[in-house]
This record gives structure tokens, C-alpha cells and sequence, in this order.
């Protein structure tokens, strides 16, 4: 039977997967209100980026009770830790999530440039990533979070590629400018979106294998 | 820094019961060593070989040597008096002689050959202030030491060992019987004695573990399952087996 200590653990672990689920759901949506231009999808993103926000305060006060009540120690404290850190960078992946809705909603009623390629890619390089970091988290895969940080190299290499791209567009067409830097904007926010589930990925791997591997560090 | 204590295979028995099993381990000049562990598991039965204390009790085997500078103290013929000077203990309940806060400090100097009078005084106040207890009860040295708090008792005792100046402390558990502040003031001294002295302590409370001590050592049934730097003992330990015990999963 789990005791007091290990419920509470389990009941914070739930919700930073909750806030995970959340998240992904945050990315997915934003860039396929993008691409079929679909305001209402839009506005959805925006409103449900309070959930996050309140999820991050909920898992911040209760990491926080368990580290003042219980002073956990090793695997337990990993634990705590890991959540700890990994809560701030989902919420930034909301706030990121609403800015490409945001922007989505700005570039309503302009004709399309072209149809988009890249960025849903990145997009879903994301999701698997997010995907990844916390199957790494749940089933103590240290190699699955160094796949994870690998893979935050294609999408920053696609983040390249369109920036590129809508540079030499703009340079053609000056009339399309303002959405080129829009869409500029979100892939931009898709390549912090890559970072954060970075940093979700080493945090993982202190948790399972104690070791900081952040900035080159340890490996 | 050196090795201050080195103890090789160290094995101790209770009649034909080992309390102890084969224990190495080796604890460096000017460091704290933590010994943690569930009741039974040997590490107050550790700490009394450091300095000979379980000789008194009859019918007990040593196997294995200890050597503090080099120099092992197991011997038949060595001076446990000289090595008790050397290495002072302080217990889990503090045990100040029944005379005057004076006199529990002054007492040890006397046996201890020091006859001068100034000196004397000069080494009560300096073992006083360094253990935090002199504003407290510097205007009543000639009271008895019964009528001090359990805190200030414990300090007074950490005093009275650290006077004849050893070279090592051993704590059993030193603050198990105080209250927070007490508990505190002790864990700040053992933080301040480590400049001067090597020390090592039994402690329940593994969060003084951590805050205390450089390495901690866990116990488990007489054996000594891992000894590490703290930071990793309590972040990341190398065994499973003490990762369970200080998360509680047992013990």
C-alpha cells in the first residue's frame, strides 16, 4: 500500500502529466487553427491557456508543501524536482501555444502566400517531443530524453530553413511582409517550443540518473 | 587532506554475535562523517571502537584494526586513557558532572595535568564561547550545571570535551533529545568544530545528516552497505538499498 507521502507524489505526478497533455494539445491546435485558418480553433487556444496557468500554480504550491512537509531525499526529490522545473516550462509552452494563435488571428482575411509545409512539421516534431520527454519520465528511459534533446536539432534546423524561405519571399514581394514576419514569428515560437521540452528532457535525466547534463556538462 | 582514521575489517562481536561485520572505511582530517542507519544496524556500536569504549563491556571481541594517524590504537597495551583524550565522545543525553558549570570543564584540565589557575580560567571561557554557551552563563560559572537547560547541558558537554583538546569527536546522537533551537545551535557548532577537529555522528535524523556532514556512511545489520559524499548520498545514492532507506521505503 503507498503511503501518505508516496499518494502525494503520485496525485502532483498526474497533474504535470495533465499539464504535459495540456500542452501538446496547445501546440497541435494553435498550428492547425494556422493552417485552415480557423479563428474559433484560435480563440479555443487562448482561452485554455488559463488551465495551464492555474495547473502551474496548483503543482508549484503542492511540489512546494511536499518539499516543507515530507523533506524527500533522493529518487523522491529528483522527482519533485524535476516536476518542479518542468511545470514552468510547460506553462511557457501555453504562452508560446497562444502567441501562434494570436498571431494566427492577426493574419486572418489576408490571402494565403503558400501552403504550409514546415511549420506543421515542426509542430508535430514538437508534440513527439513533449510526448517523448514524459514517456522518458514515466517509464525511467534516460536514452529516450537524450533522443528527445537530439531532436530539438530538426527543429531548429527547419526553423532555418523558414526563415530562408519567407526572407527571399519577402525580398520578391514587399506587399506580403507583414505575414511573412508573422509566420517568421511562429516558427520562432515553435523553435522555443523545442527548447522548453529540452530542458524538460535533461531535467528528466538528473531525475533518473542524478546526472546534470545541461550546457555539455556530465556527458 | 589526510586520513585522520583508517579502519580496516573491523569486526565486533557481542559474545558470538557480530554486531559489526568487516567494516572499512577510511574518514579525513577535518571532516564530518554521518553513520546512518535503523536501530540495530551497528553504527553506536562503530562509533565506540573509534575510541575503545566498548572494552568495558564484558564478555566482546574485536577483530580488524583501527589506526588514527597511522597508527593503530587496537592494541592490548595501548594507552586508552591517552586515546580517550584524543578522541572525545558526547552522548545522546548530555551528562554534565553533578558540580558547577565551572567545574565540569575545569575538572578534565585538572586530570589532565594543568595546574595553573589562569590557564585554567583562560580555557573554560575559550571552550564556552566556542561552543556558543559563554553569554549565557558567564555570570553564573559557580551554579550547578544540573540547573542549565538540556540544550545548554549538551553544549556544556561539548565544552567539557573539547577543552583537553582532542583531535577527533564522536556524537551519538547528540541533539536526538533537544528542541529545534537546541538541535539548531548544536548542528551550527558541529559546522564551526569541523575547522579544528574531525568528527563523527550517529544521527536518526537524516535531514541533520545532510546538513551537517561531507560523507555519510549507512549501516544495515552490521554491515556498511555505502559511504559517500553526502551531496550524493542524498541526491543520488549508488545503491538501491540506501536510495530505499532514505526515502523511507524501509527501516
Amino acid at each position: 500500500m503507498a503511503t501518505h507521502f508516496e499518494q502525494e507524489l503520485e496525485n502532483v505526478t498526474i497533474k504535470i502529466f495533465k499539464m504535459a497533455d495540456l500542452a501538446i494539445e496547445a501546440v497541435t491546435k494553435s498550428v492547425e487553427a494556422l493552417k485552415a485558418a480557423d479563428m474559433n480553433l484560435a480563440k479555443k487556444v487562448i482561452e485554455q491557456d488559463t488551465a495551464l496557468d492555474v495547473l502551474e500554480k496548483e503543482i508549484d504550491e503542492e511540489c512546494i508543501r511536499i518539499l516543507v512537509t515530507r523533506q524527500p531525499a533522493a529518487v523522491f526529490l529528483r522527482l519533485v524536482l524535476v516536476i518542479l522545473k518542468s511545470n514552468t516550462d510547460l506553462e511557457r509552452i501555453g504562452d508560446l501555444s497562444s502567441n501562434i494563435a494570436k498571431e494566427c488571428i492577426r493574419l486572418s482575411g489576408k490571402p494565403a502566400m503558400k501552403a504550409l509545409v514546415d511549420i506543421p512539421r515542426m509542430a508535430s516534431i514538437a508534440v513527439e517531443m513533449i510526448k517523448d520527454a514524459f514517456a522518458a519520465i514515466s517509464e525511467k528511459d534516460a536514452d529516450k530524453a537524450r533522443e528527445v534533446i537530439k531532436r530539438d536539432d530538426e527543429i531548429d534546423e527547419l526553423n532555418l530553413q523558414v526563415y530562408r524561405e519567407l526572407f527571399s519571399y519577402m525580398i520578391e514581394n514587399p506587399y506580403i511582409v507583414s505575414q511573412a514576419l508573422g509566420l517568421i514569428m511562429v516558427a520562432k515560437s515553435l523553435e522555443r517550443i523545442g527548447d522548453h521540452v529540452t530542458n524538460i528532457a535533461e531535467r528528466s535525466i538528473y531525475y533518473i540518473e542524478g546526472k546534470d547534463i545541461r550546457h555539455g556538462s556530465n556527458e | 587532506m589526510n586520513e585522520k582514521i583508517r579502519v580496516d575489517n573491523l569486526t565486533f562481536y557481542y559474545g558470538d554475535k557480530p554486531a559489526i561485520k568487516n567494516i572499512s572505511l577510511s574518514v579525513r582530517e577535518h571532516s564530518v562523517l554521518a553513520l546512518i542507519g535503523p536501530s540495530g544496524c551497528g553504527k553506536s556500536t562503530f562509533l565506540r571502537c573509534l575510541n575503545r569504549m566498548n572494552d568495558i563491556i564484558p564478555n566482546t571481541r574485536m577483530e580488524g584494526d583501527i589506526l588514527i594517524d597511522n597508527e593503530s590504537i587496537t592494541g592490548h597495551r595501548y594507552d586508552i586513557t591517552g586515546l580517550r583524550r584524543r578522541v572525545g565522545m558526547v552522548f545522546q543525553k548530555s551528562n554534565p558532572f553533578p558540580k558547577s558549570i565551572y567545574e565540569n570543564i575545569a575538572y578534565g584540565l585538572r586530570i589532565n595535568g594543568i595546574r595553573n589557575r589562569y590557564e585554567i580560567e583562560s580555557i573554560v571561557e575559550q571552550s564556552l564561547k566556542s561552543t556558543a554557551l559563554w553569554d549565557e552563563v558567564k555570570d553564573r560559572l559557580n551554579e550547578s550545571a544540573m540547573g542549565l537547560s538540556g540544550g545548554q547541558q549538551q553544549r556544556l558537554c561539548i565544552a567539557r570535551t573539547i577543552a583537553v583538546k582532542p583531535e577527533i569527536i564522536l556524537m551519538d546522537e547528540p541533539a536526538s533529545a533537544l528542541d529545534p533551537i537546541s538541535t539548531q545551535k548544536i548542528e551550527e557548532l558541529i559546522q564551526d568544530l569541523k575547522e579544528k577537529y574531525t568528527i563523527v555522528i550517529v544521527t536518526h535524523n537524516m535531514q541533520q545528516a545532510a546538513r551537517v556532514s561531507d560523507y555519510t556512511a549507512f549501516f544495515y545489520i552490521g554491515d556498511l552497505i555505502e559511504l559517500n559524499s553526502t551531496d550524493v548520498i542524498f541526491t543520488k545514492p549508488d545503491l538501491e538499498m540506501t536510495e530505499n532507506y532514505i526515502t523511507g521505503k524501509f527501516g
